[in-house]
């Protein structure tokens, strides 16, 4: 075979398989935004006119909104708890030595690498035994509990991918010039890694807003927006939920772009400084 | 970067793993302690009865019917393992090599539809796979008799959205470990007269080999919990472990049998990471050492 052919080959090959990926990821998205401007009652193809009368017929549904609120408090609350314990596990991780310190990544990592709905479960059975001791039912907070194990883990590791290559001549530097350790924190190590840390919280967000298995198992009878529309789905399809999917891409999409622009920021502020240097 | 040694005397050491410690040990280890325990009892009229036997264990180990579904959930994890490995590198390799300029908008891209709400995703899926769907409509606009593509609510719609969902983690460990890769190795072995073809076999896929396995083992152990593929685009005719699991804690309210089931799958998968770790571990020193 001839280099050309070669060439000519992989490269049908290559872009050939990014493009169909993309189209394969977008399938079932571009289905749903497609069916949330139907007219009809039911969602078949080709969409016989369109509307968007199932957006108001969504907005006018009260469980939506209760669901929307158990959701956006659920993520905001998950959201805090493990960016706060993903800083720290970073820390611990990537920047300290110390004894244990494998046991401690297991430990810490080891929630990634379990089923999500084994995880639900597992901390179902103990809730309900804690349940019973403490005179509670599983709701909100056990949800939000199993939310901070299963994220924190993808915490640490972005803001651990942050704190590589962070220089520790930085902080000699301030402890020589007499700052306390508190304002090393506060006023260098902090502002370094900020980037890692918002990705980390937006990542933790994201997760948080569409996770279904787990807040299926532990949330007892409060609903969040992924089981509403799996309680929903399994008694028989509606077009509002493809209405819904629409409407909760937008804030998703934003966040997302947020993110990046915030990445690519810092790193030509740091590039701009190495040029100085 | 140099790490700075630090003894579990020191505050800020405390500080910063302490809190997770007791999150993880509360919250994480106790559970698991906890269902260990209970697939030594029993239940009775519906509630649990403490009786400290085998009995549970004796009854998984003797119904045909949990191992079938067990062997049906590790055939479906090894096949979407391997779909989502093989798809993933060429993807991977052709976001680094081909549409470099375009690479960061493409992993936007990625990471959006891979955090969006799976339970929609899925629904996404039915809507364009059913019999009046998306693409049956579309293929019968263009001359295909009605219905022409019947594979929802079978075990391929099943693997078709566990590919959907597990796909991301392959391409984003993949593409990782690839971006690592020294360009100059690849020219030299051009040089040295390989065929692109034979440098990229050669050079390039047994250095990208630790992200290979760490996608793998990731959509492994992922594929062996899912629930909501196989309920929602399966129809629930062929269940998966996890839908085993949630019934005998729901359903029949026994959950010793939920426990002790749990546990399998947890052995199942403890012993395909420990396997995976070994060849990733190995894999990880050859390639230091060449």
């Amino acid at each position: 075979m001839t280099d050309r052919m070669e060439k000519r080959i992989a490269d049908v090959l290559l872009y050939g398989s990014v493009i169909a990926a993309l189209i394969f990821f977008y399938i079932p998205i571009a289905t749903l935004v497609l069916f949330s401007l139907t007219k009809s009652r039911f969602l078949s193809w080709p969409i016989p006119e369109f509307s968007t009368r199932w957006y108001g017929e969504l907005l006018a549904d009260r469980d939506f909104w209760s669901s929307l609120g158990n959701s956006a408090l659920l993520a905001v609350l998950a959201t805090l708890f493990a960016t706060l314990l993903g800083i720290g596990g970073a820390f611990a991780w990537t920047r300290y030595k110390f004894r244990f310190q494998w046991g401690f990544r297991i430990l810490t990592f080891a929630p990634l690498l379990f089923p999500q709905l084994l995880l639900g479960v597992v901390m179902l059975l103990w809730f309900s035994v804690l349940a019973g001791w403490l005179n509670l039912s599983p709701g909100l907070w056990s949800a939000v509990i199993g939310h901070v194990i299963y994220i924190t883990p993808f915490c640490i590791v972005i803001i651990s991918v942050q704190m590589q290559g962070y220089d520790n001549t930085l902080d000699y530097a301030a402890e020589d010039a007499g700052a306390t350790r508190w304002q090393i924190l506060r006023e260098i190590t902090l502002p370094l890694i900020w980037p890692g840390i918002f990705s980390a919280a937006v990542f933790a967000f994201l997760l948080s807003w569409g996770n279904f298995y787990i807040t299926y198992s532990l949330s007892g009878s409060t609903r969040t927006l992924p089981t509403f529309v799996f309680s929903g789905i399994a008694v028989g399809s509606s077009p509002i939920y493809p209405a819904l999917a629409t409407l909760t891409f937008i804030p998703a999409l934003v966040l997302i772009f947020a993110v990046d622009r915030l990445r690519k920021r810092a790193t030509r502020r740091r590039l701009s400084r190495i040029a100085e240097s | 970067m140099a790490e700075i040694q630090k003894t579990w005397r020191d505050g800020a050491l405390r500080l910063s793993t302490l809190p997770l410690l007791l999150l993880m040990g509360l919250f994480f280890v106790i559970p698991l302690i906890m269902t260990a325990l209970l697939s030594f009892q029993g239940t009775q009229y519906y509630r649990l009865v403490w009786t400290w036997d085998l009995k549970v264990w004796t009854d998984v180990f003797s119904q045909i019917h949990y191992w079938t579904i067990m062997w049906r959930t590790l055939m479906m994890a090894l096949v979407c393992t391997v779909l989502c490995t093989i798809l993933a590198i060429p993807i991977a390799y052709g976001m680094l090599h081909r549409l470099s300029r375009w690479s960061d908008h493409i992993t936007l891209l990625m990471v959006f539809a891979f955090l969006t709400d799976a339970v929609l995703k899925t629904f996404g899926w039915v809507l364009f796979l059913d019999r009046s769907g998306v693409l049956n409509g579309t293929l019968e606009a263009i001359g295909f008799p009605p219905a022409a593509v019947n594979v929802l609510f079978t075990p391929n719609a099943t693997m078709i959205g566990m590919v959907y969902n597990l796909l991301p983690y392959t391409i984003f460990t993949i593409a990782l470990s690839m971006a690592r890769i020294d360009g100059d190795l690849v020219l030299a072995a051009r040089d040295a007269g390989a065929s692109r073809l034979r440098a990229f076999i050669e050079v390039t896929l047994p250095l990208a080999k630790p992200g290979i396995w760490a996608g793998a083992v990731l959509v492994f152990v992922l594929s062996l919990g899912v629930f909501l593929e196989p309920k929602v685009m399966g129809g629930g005719t062929s269940p998966l472990a996890a839908e085993l699991i949630r019934q005998s804690f729901e359903t029949r309210v026994n959950w010793p049998l939920g426990a002790a089931l749990t546990l399998v799958l947890i052995v199942i998968g403890a012993a395909a990471l420990t396997v995976f770790g070994a060849v990733a571990l190995w894999q990880a020193r050859r390639v230091a050492h060449d």
